[in-house]
């Protein structure tokens, strides 16, 4: 893949032409091929999507890829679901972590997102911090829980994609950029789209809800409430993550859903589980 | 997943395809698009009836848009998400109208194989009918979310195992905590750490399908317990997954009432020891048969009845209070002391010998000897304290205690303030006598004692005029056991009024027989003996039916009561004397002389005889005259009859004569005989 840098002061207005030899074709393709590589995944991320699934054809189905399926396990009997090793059967454990979940864990592992090799640094704090900050503040957006964890968890696919496509270019562009939306603005100048638009495709292409791609959708609209949740998540995840981060004030971000006031206690929350749930979705 | 685009290849006629694209131009169910690349812009180039219907434009209008102002969201590059060159792409996206306004959609987009020209077919996301169940569903859901949030019970949400999505303002109350402190797993840290497994064991269940409860404690911010019952139900969404619905009641104050009603059950309210119920369990929970260590410390207050009757009830119980206070101080941590009833206490111990037990007796001893003021006066508490540790010998718990309570009373016997071990003769004595108190309640109910009859003599005639009963028991495996043994038994353990009443009604039986039998030559009286014991306000009544059960004249009865029985509380006795007297028996004083009584007292008893005990008759034989004379000699000036008892030898008789006794009776005069043997024995001095 050929690496282009957008040239410092070039025009910010996003358009097909801003990096004419990034293939987004080929991205857009990747999504389709990765499904082909990995059957198994990506037919329980379709049984998992669908509207009259249960936990035993889910399970069976999980069962077939032992390394998934013993990582739903271990996810099901960490300290983030509080089972305390009392999950002993697959069919147990889905119905612990939940469809969302098992479809998100299996979505991991389509995307290689669980190959840290291949990914940006801090990929997986920020994800999981993103998830965990998305799934303790569902409740004051209206949303669920783990719909919002796997919401958070799966938010930062498009930047893996990206990264794929473009290792040096996107590491440089993430380092030019310190906050959310500046590196939003930076990757459609470079790529014509933002990651979290991509993952929007890509979580679209493989079929999932569109209770899941409208909150990405609608990730730049302040004035949107449905984006609302996971701008909020990714502040926080940033202000855990990210070095020298400078915060933006989450009221801007929620429009007064979230006070300041409310966040340190999150904060402290999710730094607590988040390596815990690192682990269990790597599987380590 | 998306399809790969299959090229299309002429596969039908030409008129077909006429037919087919007729059908989808005037469609209205359809809605049709074709888009074009028109220099470096991708416009629409055409639209069917059904597309022309949906976004409200003309079709010449329609033909000249471009693709961006179609779908707005899809800003600058990203119309290649949708205009994909190879493949269909599929995408959820409003579509602006005419008027301005966006509509949800789903946008299929097929390309050419050209790779410049694609299709659309938009499919409206939703329709009303779906909106209105949508509608319907949330508002449940919120009617739900209402109930809950407004309901004074404690409720918790989980929609993923432990995981809780939200809890009720009454549970916030109930932990003291915020709701964000709840959330997720968060809650957990309020179940106590020894309750948190069995709540999640219920919850493996309740995710199972099923309901559940579990009792935990949850602990407050403030760091206080609650003791709650939670109730879980089973909660499934589908396409989501398996939670539970929790309930919760707070049961503390149920179980603080119950505890103090258990509390009250098991202890005694005075001094707020254990009393013996607990005891009793107490020591049941710690008997192991054949083990040992186990130890119980009696004790019994000296005097306690002293001090009750002489500075009253309200210091007997500060006495009580104020040994149960220092008790408790001078045992060691673990043992237990109950208030055992009245004045007595018992100490259980683990783990310890008998010199232990002894020392800690001793310490106890100590303890209570401090002086106390109670009323004005001090005293100085004293205990008969019983030790015993447990043996193999012992094969319940009951039989500690009882050993423990003989110990106690070997102590008391032994003088006040003493301390017992209970060794093993007494222990076997003990339950020797045990055995035998068993068998004498068996005796008595069966009749099994015997009455023998001794006659007794006029010293004016030498004829015989009444006769004694004497009761005799014949032990199967013992032999005669001695009256001395049986009748002081007998009032050690409640069994006196059976045998008094028994002795009684046999006496009046015989006398009706021998009436029968003899006739006027059948013994004019019977003399009947009557413990201490028996002296209540029943005797007369009692007395009075024995002899209309037979048929008898009360002056054939003759009551002996000892000289100390009558001292024991001689107000009450003068009252049943005087209730018997007016009956018509006659009364007789018995052992006269051996029980220290007021001789100014006895003036006041209605009595008819006194009976010269068997000691004075036999000190005849050394020439010691005194005492029996002097008592004849005041039986005499009272106006009482005498008999003198144990004469053995013809020169007791005549010395006894000589010196005034109406009466005789003795081994020497006649053996005490059965009921038969004395009527033919009546029947021979007759003949």
């Amino acid at each position: 893949m050929t690496t282009h840098l957008v040239r410092p002061g070039a025009d910010m207005t996003p358009s097909l032409a801003a990096a004419p030899t990034f293939d987004l074709d080929a991205v857009l393709a990747s999504i389709d091929t990765m499904a082909a590589q990995k059957p198994v995944a990506a037919q329980v991320v379709s049984v998992a999507n669908a509207e009259d699934t249960d936990a035993k054809a889910l399970s069976q189905t999980l069962a077939l890829d032992v390394a998934l399926a013993s990582r739903v396990m271990k996810l099901a009997n960490s300290a983030y679901f509080g089972m305390r090793g009392r999950v002993t059967s697959l069919q147990f454990a889905v119905t612990v972590i939940g469809f969302t979940t098992v479809r998100t864990m299996a979505t991991v592992a389509l995307t290689d997102l669980d190959d840290e090799s291949r990914l940006p640094a801090d990929f997986w704090r920020m994800s999981t911090g993103a998830a965990l900050a998305a799934s303790l503040l569902a409740p004051r957006f209206g949303e669920r829980p783990q719909d919002a964890l796997c919401l958070g968890l799966l938010a930062p696919v498009g930047i893996a994609l990206l990264h794929h496509n473009d290792p040096e270019g996107h590491r440089e562009l993430t380092a030019a950029e310190s906050t959310c939306l500046g590196r939003r603005t930076a990757e459609v100048r470079r790529y014509g789209i933002h990651a979290l638009r991509l993952t929007a495709v890509a979580l679209e292409q493989w079929g999932f809800p569109s209770s899941m791609i409208a909150p990405l959708s609608a990730v730049d609209d302040l004035a949107a409430h449905e984006g609302a949740l996971l701008r909020a998540a990714l502040e926080l995840a940033s202000r855990l993550t990210v070095v020298d981060y400078v915060p933006v004030p989450v009221e801007e971000l929620t429009g007064g859903v979230l006070r300041e006031d409310a966040v340190p206690p999150v904060l402290d929350r999710v730094a607590a589980e988040a390596d815990e749930l690192r682990l269990a979705m790597l599987g380590d | 997943m998306s399809a790969s685009t299959v090229p299309a290849e002429p596969l039908v006629s030409p008129e077909i395809v006429s037919s087919i694209f007729y059908g989808a131009a005037v469609s209205d169910a359809l809605v049709l698009l074709v888009a074009e690349m028109v220099a470096g812009t991708p416009r629409l180039t055409w639209g069917n009836e059904g597309a022309v219907q949906l976004l409200g434009y003309a079709l010449s209008d329609l033909c000249a848009l471009p693709v961006s102002a179609l779908v707005p969201t899809l800003r600058g590059g990203e119309i290649k998400l949708l205009l994909r060159r190879e493949r269909s792409a599929r995408m959820s996206l409003p579509v602006r109208t005419a008027s301005g306004a966006l509509v949800e959609t789903v946008v299929l987009c097929t390309p050419s194989p050209s790779g410049r020209m694609w299709t659309l077919r938009l499919v409206p996301a939703a329709n009303e009918q779906e909106r209105a169940l949508r509608a319907t569903a949330d508002a449940h859901e919120r009617r739900f979310a209402t109930l809950t949030e407004r309901s004074p019970i404690p409720t918790l949400l989980s929609e993923q195992g432990m995981r809780l999505a939200h809890v009720n303002d009454a549970f916030c109350s109930l932990t003291g905590l915020q709701a964000e402190q709840l959330l997720g797993t968060g809650w957990m840290a309020v179940v106590h750490p020894d309750d948190l497994d069995g709540v999640i064991e219920q919850v493996v269940a309740v995710l199972g399908g099923g309901d559940g409860e579990a009792q935990a404690r949850l602990v407050r911010d403030d760091g206080t317990e609650r003791t709650t019952v939670i109730r879980f139900a089973h909660l499934f969404t589908p396409g989501v997954g398996a939670g539970f619905v929790g309930t919760i009641e707070d049961i503390t104050d149920r179980l603080a009432f119950e505890a103090r009603l258990a509390h009250q059950a098991n202890h005694d309210p005075l001094t707020g020891l254990p009393n013996r119920t607990l005891l009793a369990g107490h020591v049941a929970g710690r008997f192991r048969p054949g083990s040992s260590g186990l130890a119980c410390l009696f004790l019994d207050l000296d005097n306690f009845k002293v001090v009750n009757d002489s500075l009253g009830h309200a210091a007997g119980d500060e006495l009580l209070v104020e040994v149960a206070a220092r008790l408790r101080a001078t045992v060691r941590p673990g043992d237990l002391v109950a208030r055992f009833g009245g004045d007595e206490f018992v100490v259980i111990c683990e783990g310890v010998d008998e010199a232990d037990a002894v020392t800690l007796a001793e310490r106890i001893g100590a303890a209570l000897a401090r002086p106390l003021r109670l009323g004005g006066v001090d005293v100085r508490p004293h205990a008969s304290v019983g030790v015993t540790v447990q043996t193999a010998e012992h094969t319940d718990a009951e039989e500690l205690i009882r050993d423990c309570d003989i110990a106690m009373y070997q102590a008391k016997a032994g003088g006040k303030g003493r301390i017992t071990v209970l060794d093993q003769q007494a222990r076997a004595e003990a339950r020797d006598k045990l055995r035998l108190v068993t068998e004498l309640r068996q005796a008595i109910e069966d009749r099994a004692i015997t009455l023998l009859y001794q006659p007794i003599f006029s010293t004016a005639d030498g004829t015989p005029v009444a006769v004694e009963s004497l009761a005799r028991w014949q032990h199967a495996e013992r032999g005669a056991i001695s009256p001395a043994t049986f009748v002081a038994l007998a009032e050690d353990s409640g069994l006196i009024s059976g045998l008094g009443l028994l002795v009684l009604d046999e006496t009046c039986r015989q006398l009706a027989e021998w009436d029968a039998a003899l006739g006027v030559s059948a013994p004019g009286r019977a003399n009947v003996n009557v413990s201490a014991l028996q002296l209540d306000g029943n005797l007369a009544q009692q007395v009075a039916d024995a002899l209309a059960r037979h048929g008898l004249h009360a002056s054939r009865l003759s009551v002996e009561i000892t000289e100390s029985a009558l001292m024991k509380d001689p107000a009450s006795a003068r009252e049943v004397l005087t209730e018997l007297r007016a009956l018509g028996v006659q009364l007789a004083i018995d052992d006269f002389g051996t029980g220290y009584s007021s001789l100014a007292y006895l003036r006041h008893l209605p009595v008819d005889c006194l009976k010269v005990d068997r000691s004075f008759v036999a000190e005849l034989a050394d020439g010691h005259t005194e005492i029996a004379s002097a008592v004849i000699a005041l039986a005499k000036n009272l106006g009482l009859s005498t008999v003198a008892e144990g004469v053995e030898t013809a020169e007791q008789a005549a010395e006894l004569a000589r010196l005034g006794a109406g009466f005789l009776q003795g081994f020497r005069l006649a053996q005490p005989m059965t009921g038969a043997a004395t009527a033919a024995w009546f029947a021979d001095r007759v003949r």
